[in-house]
């Protein structure tokens, strides 16, 4: 029936919103991932002379009044503009008709890595000017992390579960994930999960300026992103975000939903080490891909979808622990990174590469690594460099690890 | 600054925070019925008057403003009690 051997419910994906640097909506986003373009430019939303880092995946273009009305959209921050949208286009995906549906179990589960930094930075740049009597009086429904989530909520009244995960840059895949959980046991029939970031303020930049884990390549900016090569010198910063409609296996199916893959294994974890710096030996990478694989059933995949950075620690701890996990197989599965194209958009960059991994199982296509042209000797896998390429893809892998050592793997497959 | 201008500025500052025609907006037009205005709403429309007239509104004012007309009665009489910045 709609259980599977351990008696949870199946989970299916039956609709993708996104908003990325280099494209917003699926369409335009999967075309720039095919076809090897990077988003990433000098950022021309704040001045950033004072910067180090003056490159960023930069969202342009998104008008936020197609998506909600013109009043919620001006008294919401940025990173909501994000979350709302990539909700809107989900929906629609997915032909879900939200008025014939139980509301009481359809939820949403968002992750956010700051919540709504933009506004939070100007109104206390204007208690510094003008005094802490002059912040605005919906401050704090604004800047709140969970305002994407209720945003969301209310926006399409989900009457279910109403939770928002901040794991760092493993937010939005753990959102993926334990809404996954919450619909194999039963607490709900549909979600809408993914994440979403805003970071591009001059706090934002500057404080991942001041960590020194950014690239400096201001010079070429759609060349800054290199995960694996040689001459890599930090990540991107990016905005952006992701949400995909995840459905339980029959209900989708009763409805004669567009199933667009399954989600068939997770884990999560904690390396339980450094607040910023992986564990070098990649030892709770490795657990929590080898945990996500056991989840799913599996013992390899045909594709991953790496968290790459592009910074010197995480693509060779990434590599060690693939090579951990699959033994010499590794050798064999092609890897690549989303973020050489669109930069790292921290809280979203799980959901962003979730639909990735989606769409690379509904098109049997890899999109490639870019501005991978010298590899790091101690990154010797096949990173799909250059050009993406056709492949029959049944199963796919999606990592992410956050500050913090929060990790998260996902495991995808095609409809059965 | 004359009845009038004091009724332009309030009509263009609510024609544009809530996406409203400004030649939808008369002086009998209701916040909370014709405006869907919530109390938070109302609030934060205080607040963005405050900054536009500069003066200073008292919270137990706001409650008593129920139309445009009620918006530009209170900012008339406050504007003659608060001095200029």
């Amino acid at each position: 029936m709609g259980t599977n051997e351990m008696g949870r419910h199946r989970v299916v994906i039956t609709g993708l919103g996104v908003v990325a640097c280099n494209g917003i909506g699926v369409e335009e986003f999967w075309r720039a991932n095919v076809e090897g373009r990077s988003g990433v430019t000098l950022i021309d939303a704040f001045e950033t002379e004072e910067l180090s880092s003056r490159i960023g995946g930069q969202v342009r273009g998104l008008v936020p009044a197609q998506y909600m009305s013109a009043e919620i959209a001006s008294r919401v921050d940025r990173f909501v503009h994000f979350g709302v949208a990539c909700a809107d286009m989900a929906l629609r995906e997915s032909k879900l008709d939200l008025t014939s549906e139980d509301t009481d179990r359809a939820g949403v589960i968002i992750g956010s890595g700051a919540g709504g930094q933009l506004f939070h930075e100007e109104q206390i740049l204007a208690a510094v000017d003008r005094g802490a009597h002059r912040i605005n009086p919906l401050a704090v429904p604004r800047v709140t992390p969970n305002a994407v989530a209720s945003q969301i909520a209310i926006r399409f009244g989900l009457k279910g579960p109403n939770l928002v995960i901040s794991t760092a840059c493993a937010s939005g895949a753990h959102a993926i994930g334990e809404a996954f959980r919450k619909i194999q046991y039963g607490e709900m029939e549909v979600c809408f999960a993914g994440g979403v970031e805003a970071p591009l303020t001059r706090f934002g930049l500057g404080a991942y300026c001041s960590l020194r884990v950014v690239s400096k390549n201001n010079a070429n900016p759609a060349g800054a992103s290199r995960p694996f090569d040689r001459k890599r010198d930090g990540f991107v910063i990016a905005e952006g975000g992701a949400v995909l409609v995840l459905e339980e296996r029959e209900h989708a199916r009763q409805r004669g939903a567009p199933i667009l893959a399954e989600l068939i294994g997770y884990a999560s974890n904690s390396g339980a080490h450094h607040m910023v710096m992986p564990d070098p030996g990649g030892e709770d990478a490795a657990r929590v891909m080898a945990a996500a694989l056991k989840d799913a059933g599996l013992t390899r995949v045909d594709y991953i979808n790496a968290h790459a950075t592009s910074t010197k620690a995480n693509d060779v701890v990434e590599t060690k622990a693939i090579k951990a996990v699959f033994g010499p197989e590794a050798y064999h599965i092609p890897i690549s990174s989303t973020k050489s194209m669109i930069g790292h958009a921290l809280g979203a960059a799980g959901a962003i590469e979730a639909v990735v991994c989606v769409k690379a199982i509904g098109e049997q296509f890899i999109p490639p690594t870019i501005n991978l042209d010298e590899p790091d000797p101690e990154c010797d896998l096949d990173y799909v460099p250059g050009q993406g390429r056709a492949a029959k893809l049944r199963t796919v892998m999606s990592n992410s690890f956050g500050f913090g050592n929060c990790n998260a793997a996902l495991v995808f497959s095609s409809v059965s | 600054m004359s009845n009038q201008e004091i009724e332009q500025k309030v009509k263009q500052i609510l024609s544009k925070k809530l996406d409203v025609e400004l030649d939808k907006i008369t002086p009998e037009t209701r916040l909370a019925e014709d405006l869907g205005l919530d109390s938070f709403g109302a609030v934060e429309l205080m607040f963005e008057l405050e900054e536009a007239f500069a003066l200073k509104i008292p919270d137990s004012d706001i409650e008593h403003v129920r139309t445009v007309k009620d918006i530009c009665a209170y900012l008339a009489m406050w504007s003659e009690k608060t001095p200029r910045q």
